[in-house]
């Protein structure tokens, strides 16, 4: 292998434009690209997977109150929609309502916490089974953005 | 800015040029994503006496008694409270329920609880994974 060592490298036939092998390597292993909204990585084995897809596209812890956002990627606010009730608003938003909702609750009994979807927002429900309550609630978004 | 126009790249890390902590994505439409926030810090598929049958970023676990488990990290959390986890239970029977166990849980730890229908605490084998801000 040879070896060369520079501070600049510049293109020939245009100074700003340099072409490099169709495989070209940094290091030693594998990631890849093609199109602006795909790009492919090599898994734990011999598949592949989606960046993109991969990605959780937000997520939010809040209080129980709902009124303040303890910590959180790419929600602009979290709301309080009524007794066990939430609502946790994204900053970039989903291309429609049909993602992949993960929701929880903190450790106040056993309620059943579930979502409701929307392109904007997502849900957060807390439910005994015969009443609301107020807890702490996470929530994550799998899906397409807009 | 710089540009790279690559099919292929092979290397073993990725860090951020303006931000060492932060990479942008283009998502599936034309809105931007971070690829570090994006990414799953912890996952583990665990019977129900919390023994992993696979894992991601978690060195050790605990059976605190019925029901109740948790999962020590390897790379840590910055904070209990910047993450957020979900999970669920493999059972075929019905009403099963997994919070999240404030009472164990701490920026090294991720800790669940496991009931029933009946709202009491129940050993089931579970998947749990987070998402949010490492150390």
């Amino acid at each position: 292998m040879s070896t060369i060592v520079a501070d600049t490298l510049q293109g020939k036939t245009s100074a700003t434009s340099i072409t490099l092998p169709t495989t070209t390597n940094i290091g030693a292993t594998p990631l890849v690209s093609a199109s602006a909204n795909s790009m492919t990585i090599r898994g734990e084995g011999s598949n592949t997977t989606n960046v993109q897809q991969g990605l959780c596209k937000s997520w939010c812890e809040a209080n129980a109150a709902g009124t303040a956002i303890t910590d959180s990627f790419n929600i602009s606010s979290v709301g309080d929609t009524n007794t066990g009730r939430q609502v946790h608003n994204q900053t970039n938003t989903m291309s429609n309502e049909k993602y992949s909702a993960f929701v929880s609750g903190g450790s106040v009994g056993s309620n059943n916490v579930f979502a409701a979807t929307y392109a904007t927002n997502c849900s957060v429900f807390s439910y005994s089974g015969s009443a609301y309550g107020d807890m702490q609630m996470c929530s994550g978004l799998f899906g397409d953005l807009a | 800015m710089s540009t790279v126009v690559a099919t292929n790249i092979n290397t073993d890390a990725l860090v951020g040029s303006t931000s060492a902590t932060s990479i942008t994505v283009r998502g599936e439409g034309s809105a931007t994503t971070v690829l570090n926030q994006g990414l799953c810090k912890a996952w583990t598929n665990s019977d129900n006496d919390a023994s992993r049958n696979d894992s991601f970023n978690i060195d050790g676990q605990t059976d605190h008694g019925t029901g109740t488990y948790s999962y020590e990290l390897i790379n840590h959390m910055s904070g209990a409270n910047n993450y957020a986890q979900a999970g669920m239970a493999r059972s075929t029977g019905d009403g099963r329920i997994i919070t999240r166990d404030t009472a164990n849980d701490s920026a090294s730890a991720i800790a669940i609880e496991c009931t029933g229908d009946d709202h009491a605490k129940a050993d089931m084998s579970h998947d749990l994974f987070i998402v949010g801000d490492l150390a």
